[in-house]
């Protein structure tokens, strides 16, 4: 089995990396050829488009931006299916709309070619130390088939049922972790207003019912007012956005991720997108006109 | 002067505007996607058209009343469309709501070809439609506007050229955002008394005659007070207009938390079914969400 990947961003590169230590030789492919250094490095044959890297692989890996950077690397031009042979296996492990992994999965099929959306969960720290979760959508045969593959680059490995489900639990994924991220924003705030140290507050929290991921990491980050990312701002207004097509299109109310959403535009209204979604106590602390130091 | 005119979409809005252009003497031309839609304009005179192109290589002028942005962008820039039959000079008005930057797009593909746009989006309803009392906001050049302000007094009474190609759409989007904010309002209000068992039509009442008196109160209170949900505007309409204005505040990085509120109980409307009802139902979600089970 040959595997080839393409999309060597913040996430793909390490993941990449992590697949050649599992002892998979690796064609890759990226738009930005100096993307690719560190992978050439590490053994990684490299090709020119997507569709000549197609044409020798079984499984190809996929990870990018947005729905329409995956369908273009897949249909359009010397895109994977001009390359492909059949019974070759897309694996998409960008985070897209549930809609558009459904409808591209249906037109691999008609191509005599498979695919699994693949989304995963843990930020970059996850993709360098392979300790990503996976929530992967498509045919069960299919999803044993990469399984392996996915071991190389994460931990917990879940097939959460037909095309488009991995992205749907992707979608939930971000309306916890957003959501959270605004409540430990919202707390920190009260805490501050009323001259409490929020990192004693984080301190007993983390030992009850309040305790959770989002508390720890962006809790810390928020403490130490490091807003280096991590899962930027714009990322996060993307997914969420996302989120909220679908729910607008299935005529679902998600009255929490919409408000989440307005907070994201205000950030990137105000020149903040390129900082880590903990970012959301800044929004906070402007609402209510505080300053960096008050309540210290 | 103006005196022949093309009107693509002959609905619930574009049928009884068009009417209107008819019953002012204009010669007019139509285009509409149900044949049935054309019948009582075609009996008193209207030429029925095979294409936006062909209507536009014969009429200078032309009117489009549509639902949504890829229905703008089909009957003028697509297959057929107006572009393909329409000379340099002519002047498109669209009169749909859409988004502020489809009809930029489109406004730019058309000034290629030479030919004008405005954007005209209308407030006030079927019924204003019908009177003739719409409300016009339009975004364009200013002399194109002052060319087609005389059409525009036959379909509506205030009309107002707010800015550039886009801008007309822009009032919309504000105008559609005061609106439902203030509609959810009067169905919070509205909730509040009923749990309080304080009868409704007392508080309309009072509340007409004071500062929280406004269009929607008296037109959508009655219709909350009576549970009478026949269309008025049909919530799938709001509810794609939300779908505009949001997508334009993520582009825009532009915070609006009281409408993305809105939205949500508009999907939820959307879910239950009752798309093709008044938005006025919004009450119904509202108090759904305090009816335990059974």
């Amino acid at each position: 089995m040959k595997i080839g990947f393409i999309g060597l961003g913040i996430m793909g590169r390490p993941m990449a990396l992590n697949l050649i230590r599992g002892g998979y030789p690796l064609a890759v492919y990226a738009r930005r050829k100096e993307s690719m250094a560190t992978l050439i490095e590490a053994g990684a044959a490299t090709f020119n488009s997507p569709a000549e890297l197609a044409q020798a692989t079984d499984v190809i890996f996929t990870i990018l931006s947005d729905t329409p950077d995956v369908e273009e690397v897949i249909f359009g031009f010397r895109g994977i299916v001009e390359g492909a042979k059949a019974g070759s296996i897309v694996v998409d492990m960008s985070t897209i709309s549930p809609a558009g992994a459904i409808e591209m999965a249906g037109r691999l099929r008609k191509q005599g070619l498979e695919m699994i959306d693949a989304p995963v969960s843990g930020g970059e720290i996850g993709a360098i130390n392979a300790t990503l979760s996976f929530m992967a959508g498509g045919k069960p045969e299919i999803f044993n088939l990469v399984k392996p593959l996915l071991e190389c680059m994460g931990k917990n490995i879940v097939l959460i049922g037909p095309h488009g489900a991995g992205q749907i639990a992707k979608a939930c994924n971000q309306i916890v972790t957003s959501m959270t991220i605004a409540a430990v924003a919202e707390a920190f705030t009260l805490a501050r207003k009323n001259g409490v140290d929020p990192a004693r507050v984080r301190e007993a929290l983390l030992g009850g019912f309040a305790y959770s991921k989002i508390l720890e990491v962006h809790g810390q980050r928020m403490l130490e007012r490091n807003f280096q990312p991590g899962f930027k701002v714009q990322l996060f207004q993307k997914d969420i956005n996302i989120v909220l097509k679908q729910a607008h299109d299935m005529g679902i109310a998600l009255p929490g991720a919409a408000l989440i959403s307005q907070y994201f535009n205000a950030l990137m209204g105000s020149g903040d997108g390129q900082l880590d979604s903990a970012a959301l106590l800044l929004l906070l602390e402007r609402i209510n006109g505080m300053g960096e130091n008050e309540g210290k | 002067m103006i005196t022949k005119l093309g009107f693509i979409g002959l609905g619930a809005m574009g049928g009884p505007m068009a009417e209107n252009l008819l019953n002012r003497g204009y010669n007019l031309y139509i285009y509409g996607r149900r044949k049935e839609a054309l019948m009582p304009l075609t009996a008193r005179g209207a030429v029925a058209c095979d294409s936006p192109a062909a209507m536009a290589a014969k009429i200078q002028v032309i009117f489009t009343m549509v639902t949504a942005d890829q229905d703008v962008e089909k009957v003028i820039l697509g297959r057929e469309g107006v572009i393909e039959g329409a000379r340099p000079g002519s002047i498109v008005v669209d009169m749909s709501t859409i988004s502020p930057s489809t009809t930029r797009r489109i406004a730019d593909s058309l000034a290629d070809f030479g030919i004008e746009m405005l954007d005209a989006p209308v407030s006030g309803g079927p019924m204003g439609a019908k009177d003739a009392s719409l409300s016009i906001m339009v975004g364009g050049k200013e002399e194109t506007f002052r060319q087609i302000l005389p059409v525009f007094s036959c379909l509506g009474k205030k009309i107002v050229h707010i800015g550039p190609n886009g801008a007309g759409q822009v009032a919309k989007a504000c105008n559609q955002t005061l609106l439902l904010i203030t509609l959810q309002a009067l169905a919070e209000a509205f909730t509040f008394s009923r749990k309080n068992q304080v009868p409704l039509e007392r508080v309309y009442q009072a509340l007409a005659g004071g500062s929280a008196h406004s269009r929607i109160l008296e037109v959508m209170g009655q219709r909350m007070i009576d549970r009478d949900y026949s269309p008025g505007v049909e919530a799938r309409l709001h509810y794609k207009d939300l779908g505009i204005i949001m997508e334009e505040a993520h582009n825009l990085g532009l915070m609006l938390p009281g409408l993305a509120l809105v939205s949500q109980l508009f999907n939820a409307l959307i879910g239950r079914g009752g798309g093709k009802e008044d938005s006025s139902q919004v009450i119904e979600v509202i108090e759904a969400m305090m009816t335990g089970r059974g």
